[in-house]
């Protein structure tokens, strides 16, 4: 670290996102306006000096010589996250490396992956790994009105009330890399800001042809799929617990396998406003 | 050897009820399993005083309906597989689940035990990443953090 403490800092930041802190350093000036629309959602400039983690972003100057590649080198701490000669993948790392420690590092909320939109006053999840279609299906609901929380996080504080981590959407045109962002508002939907209570978590696949045929899953199993899906539960198991409890209190959850989004995702704000029907009566 | 007849669970779990199911996290293991009503109220009994036939009669009043030894036999079994006994120093020579099935029969009154368990996954894994032999650019896009010649490893 003190190797690093020893360059030139042109630009600093410190900042708290769900109770994280975390400091941005840059060597050359202009470069930190392209960090700030990567930091997580609902970021604040932090007046404290001492962070969790520091990243230190060493970019490449002057020209280069032949035989000679200049590469602009991330670090977190003292441990190198990157190193390209593309800035924008440096960039690219640094959001995936602060936004991962941010749901891992977070105590006072629970962090699962998933993805989630707002529905008549309730959460609806999709919990699940990369590459599951999780943006896919959030994409079509906010198609079809639903309200944008997150293509990545539930976030889910002592209430078990979900709150939006409403980065852009990360969308992989035809499953190819890389992904190109949206905003919700580009994407004619309206983003989530009040925490709201679940309604329904959705387990499901994606497999061409499929029908969406979803069964009912027990509280307790869909509590075990959420579980798989907590970021932090080897590090924070009881407050997991105790939230996925809450959470899950008065929410149903189907699992199945889905084919294309569009069928899946009206059968799925169908199924909702049913279950709406239902308890009103 | 008394755990071979007297099975008790294990104590170091965290467990929370969800309706009449429970979720326990093995902290050791880092597991989660979920147990169905059936077996969690059997692994509630296991107190390491009791032994399956008082555990039967005990469920039978609980929910009043007729549990048959086998049933008892079957959660300890799925129970044991999971790790959420204390471990018998001797091997406990139960009936096979295949065996246990046949006896318990088609006419039951309530719920199989079931036991369904996950690891529990690492950071690392809940979060965006892409697996291996993906395209990749950064290190940090992979989920094993390694990206060579922008393949995932």
């Amino acid at each position: 670290m003190k190797k690093l403490d020893r360059l030139d800092w042109a630009e600093r930041l410190t900042l708290s996102a769900f109770g994280v802190r975390a400091g941005v350093r840059v060597n050359v000036s202009g470069v930190l306006p392209h960090v700030l629309p990567l930091l997580p959602p609902g970021w604040k400039k932090s007046p404290r000096v001492i962070v969790q983690r520091l990243y230190s972003l060493v970019v490449a100057q002057g020209c280069e010589r032949a035989g000679m590649r200049r590469l602009h080198v991330l670090y977190a701490n003292t441990m190198p996250v990157a190193r390209d000669a593309a800035l924008d993948q440096v960039l690219a790392a640094l959001e995936t490396d602060l936004h991962r420690y941010t749901a891992e590092a977070a105590s006072d909320m629970t962090f699962l992956h998933a993805g989630v939109v707002g529905w008549q006053g309730r959460a609806i999840v999709f919990p699940g790994r990369s590459l599951s279609g999780k943006t896919t299906l959030v994409r079509e609901m906010l198609r079809l009105g639903a309200t944008y929380y997150s293509d990545e996080f539930a976030v889910v504080d002592s209430s078990g009330l979900v709150h939006p981590f409403a980065r852009p959407l990360g969308i992989r045109e035809d499953s190819s890399y890389p992904q190109t962002k949206y905003t919700a508002e580009r994407l004619g939907a309206a983003s989530g800001v009040k925490p709201l209570p679940l309604g329904m978590a959705v387990i499901c696949k994606y497999e061409a042809g499929a029908r969406w045929q979803p069964a009912l899953l027990s509280q307790g199993q869909g509590a075990l799929e959420l579980l798989a899906n907590s970021v932090a539960v080897r590090s924070q198991p009881h407050q997991t617990l105790r939230r996925l409890q809450k959470l899950v209190r008065h929410s149903v959850f189907v699992q199945g396998t889905r084919g294309e989004a569009q069928e899946a995702a009206a059968a799925i704000l169908n199924l909702s406003c049913a279950r709406e029907r239902l308890e009103t009566v | 050897m008394k755990e071979r007849q007297f099975p008790r669970a294990r104590l170091d779990c965290l467990s929370r009820e969800f309706g009449d199911e429970v979720l326990v996290y093995d902290l050791q293991r880092d597991i989660g399993h979920c147990l169905n009503s059936t077996a969690a109220a059997t692994w509630k009994l296991c107190d390491g005083n009791s032994c399956p036939p008082q555990i039967a009669r005990t469920l039978s009043r609980q929910l009043s309906a007729r549990v048959d030894e086998s049933v008892v036999l079957l959660a300890l079994d799925q129970l044991a597989d999971a790790h959420l006994l204390v471990e018998p120093e001797v091997p406990v020579g139960r009936p096979s689940r295949r065996v246990a099935i046949r006896r318990i029969g088609a006419a039951v009154a309530i719920v199989l035990p079931l036991v369904t368990s996950i690891v529990a996954p690492t950071a690392a894994q809940t979060v965006s990443c892409f697996p291996g032999l993906h395209l990749c650019a950064t290190n940090a896009q992979c989920c094993s953090h390694l990206c060579v010649v922008n393949r995932c490893v």
